[in-house]
């Protein structure tokens, strides 16, 4: 894919996407504080746990909303003002937002007619062909599965090839083949210059495709630049795990004797474990409930554990 | 094709499609023909019944209801369920989109008005009959499209029950409160439609006392409706978009 900047728009130059002190609120309720920012190109994962003020701020980009307080600027201009920049940017928004009655392919050339492209039927066939939906060209959106949905819109945001690509939970329904089609196809736009920004509350989403990263919480950036640098600091702090066991007394007299374990709650069949490591005790975990003859039912780490994650990073600023 | 243009025929396609069509086709077509098909049998001067029907059936009820459910719809219904983002976010300006969406709920308006009137015409005359009086009444359904779907395309910019509010403007002020304070006229849709249907009748041996003259009708005709778009354009420009 080659990216389309506006003529006067080159890598070189100035970022593609800049927010100055921008806020955004409604009524009383503050949905976004002071965010500054820029955007240049490459992959830049926008992460943050749900109502963080992530899809407002992609929104504000997008000129979907007026800032409250702030600047929003696209290739160094505001985008209210100059609605032909959307010439160069591609768009997938939160939420459904498709034509039940049209086809694929019908939508998608749409997006490019649209877009005032001269061969839109070409455009969007080759769109279609990019996110692995030609089999499905002519099927109505309303019979598609919810990733197959998605992938349609993704075809529609990149049919013009803009220079700015921004998705609002991209993945959201796509299997887990779907998924990694989808990431490479990120990083292959992002290698190709085109500035992309995507948002996630999932942090292994976010480390898949994108190098940067930005985080948001409670509506004010958190932390900001190379993803790993961000993830040792998110490591420093204790992470929550529930376990649902045969024996989960047993199981977490084991579990606090490893060294990054913090703490070990029991209430019935489940435990609840701090640890400063989740990888190193989801390698102990197994080898622990093998040598104790017990069966785990259930591991996964609490969406509340993210955000107090995310909450630290807020209080470390 | 030019991008606005290609936006107004898929908000037409839209508006149109499947069987609404069909259905508000025959909603309207059915109150004004099958009276008409007795009329004609009766004793009764088709042109006089013609234009009562008009004034009493089409005026007061079908013309805004119609007019209002496309306006409401054509921008308002994208609005609601976020597809309007598919067009906003496109290098089109935002005057040009509502421009489009103004012309293709005036035109899925006029689609379903105009035919059932003139079948409705023909068919009580038996003929042809009275071309000055339905000249007269499909340039009235003109004007009142014209301004109806300019309100009604404000009032979904406005709030999410636009048709509800349309509806109780159109049935309340326009047929209550105008008929017991006939000054009210001057800010009815209603009123301007009568004064210009009445100029357009005038010569032709069906005089109509109305409330308005012909200038002030047409001239406030063309105030509101431009007022309407205005405002809505300055809405859609400034709004927050879901």
């Amino acid at each position: 894919m080659t990216a389309q900047a506006p003529a006067d728009q080159t890598a070189a130059q100035g970022a593609v996407v800049e927010l100055r002190r921008f806020s955004k609120w409604y009524g009383d309720v503050v949905a976004v504080a002071d965010l500054s920012f820029e955007l240049r190109p490459g992959v830049t994962g926008l992460l943050g746990p749900n109502g963080a003020g992530k899809t407002t701020t992609l929104k504000a980009i997008c000129g979907l909303l007026h800032p409250s307080q702030g600047e929003v600027l696209l290739f160094g201009r505001p985008i209210s003002r100059d609605p032909m920049l959307y010439r160069a940017i591609g768009v997938v928004p939160d939420g459904d937002r498709l034509y039940p009655r049209l086809t694929v392919r019908s939508y998608v050339r749409l997006h490019a007619e649209l877009q005032g492209l001269t061969d839109a039927g070409a455009a969007a066939d080759r769109a279609i062909a990019e996110v692995d939906m030609g089999p499905l060209a002519d099927r109505r959106l309303k019979g598609l599965s919810k990733g197959e949905r998605q992938r349609t819109k993704v075809a529609g945001a990149i049919v013009h090839q803009p220079a700015l690509l921004i998705l609002d939970e991209p993945l959201t329904g796509m299997d887990p083949g779907q998924r990694a089609r989808f990431i490479e196809l990120i990083r292959i736009i992002g290698a190709a210059g085109v500035t992309v920004l995507v948002s996630s509350h999932i942090l292994g989403e976010v480390e898949r495709l994108a190098s940067q990263i930005l985080v948001l919480v409670s509506g004010r950036l958190a932390a900001s630049g190379d993803y790993h640098a961000i993830r040792d600091l998110m490591a420093d702090q204790p992470r929550t795990v529930m376990v649902k066991a045969d024996d989960a007394r047993r199981l977490a007299a084991g579990l606090i004797a490893l060294p990054s374990t913090v703490a070990v709650e029991v209430d019935g069949d489940a435990l609840r474990a701090r640890t400063r490591s989740v990888d190193s005790f989801a390698t102990a975990l197994p080898r622990l409930a093998r040598d104790q003859g017990a069966s785990l039912h259930e591991v996964r780490t609490t969406d509340e554990s993210l955000e107090q994650v995310f909450r630290y990073l807020v209080g470390r600023r | 094709m030019s991008k606005t243009v290609r936006l107004l025929t898929f908000s037409l396609g839209q508006l149109l499609a499947g069987r609404r069509l069909i259905i508000i086709a025959l909603l309207v077509a059915l109150p004004l023909v099958v009276p008409a098909v007795f009329a004609n049998g009766a004793d009764v001067e088709p042109a006089t019944f013609t234009l009562e029907l008009f004034r009493q059936l089409v005026l007061p009820v079908l013309l805004p209801v119609v007019a209002l459910t496309f306006a409401t719809s054509s921008l308002g219904s994208e609005l609601r369920d976020g597809t309007v983002t598919n067009l906003l976010l496109k290098p089109i300006p935002r005057p040009a989109v509502l421009g489009a969406k103004y012309l293709a709920a005036v035109a899925s308006s006029l689609v379903v008005l105009l035919p059932a009137e003139t079948v409705g015409h023909v068919v009580a005359a038996g003929g042809l009959g009275s071309t000055d009086l339905l000249t007269a009444m499909l340039l009235a359904t003109v004007v009142g499209t014209l301004a109806y779907c300019a309100l009604g395309l404000l009032l979904s910019l406005l709030m999410a029950r636009a048709l509800l509010v349309g509806l109780a403007y159109a049935l309340l002020w326009e047929g209550a409160v105008v008929s017991v304070a006939p000054s009210a006229a001057s800010l009815s849709i209603r009123g301007y439609t009568e004064g210009v249907l009445a100029a357009a009748l005038r010569g032709g041996g069906l005089g109509l006392e109305t409330r308005l003259g012909p200038v002030s009708a047409t001239v406030l005709a063309a105030v509101v409706t431009l007022a309407a778009l205005v405002l809505a354009v300055r809405r859609l420009e400034r709004m927050d978009i879901p």
